[in-house]
């Protein structure tokens, strides 16, 4: 089977290096007192101010970081894989619209809703998927 | 649905890896074939048959509830 749409393998480790860059970027942006989007607002922004363009670049790196890992190929991207890639992407999904309609409900937060919808399905994507493959690989192991 | 790629395999003295390779899938994936845990595509079920040259049937068979 040939999958369309998915990135070469490095790019999972371009992906992780993104994700981990955005880490001390965002810390240093707060350090010097930017505050997150998300945060209330205290006074008007343009589209192109600085905190605004900054934490978009933050959230670009963050979110273009988990979707290179998530959507990279395997070593070797066989039919299994794509088995455990969509079941894993259904799970995802489930998940996303429970936190989302459990905190619809109970949390009057929407900005923060929306970054909660940013990661969840991403992040519980990767880790299903990573998790299943782990399990196959113990199995494996336990066989040889 | 059972098979017999174990059999198979050990007939023609041949690892899990050696025939991962020949059809181009994972060690993982073929493990999971054998121990019933994971149905192959059809594609991939005539890719295996055709290793051992014999005829589909006699490697994949289906089980009672199928």
């Amino acid at each position: 089977m040939r999958l369309k749409y998915l990135f070469p393998y490095w790019c999972r480790f371009l992906g992780w290096g993104l994700v981990i860059l955005h880490v001390p970027l965002s810390m240093l942006g707060r350090a010097h007192g930017m505050t997150n989007i998300m945060d209330p607002q205290p006074r008007d922004q343009g589209i192109f101010a600085g905190e605004h363009l900054f934490f978009i670049c933050t959230t670009l790196l963050m979110s273009a970081g988990l979707f290179l890992v998530a959507f990279a190929k395997e070593k070797i991207e066989d039919e299994q894989i794509s088995h455990i890639r969509l079941d894993s992407l259904r799970w995802a999904i489930f998940i996303n619209y429970l936190v989302l309609i459990i905190s619809l409900v109970f949390i009057e937060d929407v900005p923060h809703m929306l970054e909660l919808n940013l990661w969840v399905p991403l992040i519980f994507f990767i880790i299903r998927f990573r998790w299943v493959i782990w399990r196959l690989n113990q199995s494996l192991k336990r066989e040889a | 649905m059972k098979n017999n790629i174990r059999v198979e395999r050990a007939i023609k003295d041949m690892t899990q890896a050696d025939l991962a390779e020949a059809v181009s899938v994972s060690r993982q994936t073929i493990n999971t074939i054998e121990s019933n845990k994971y149905v192959p595509s059809t594609v991939l079920a005539l890719k295996i048959a055709k290793v051992f040259n014999k005829p589909l049937e006699e490697i994949f068979m289906l089980e009672e509830g199928d």
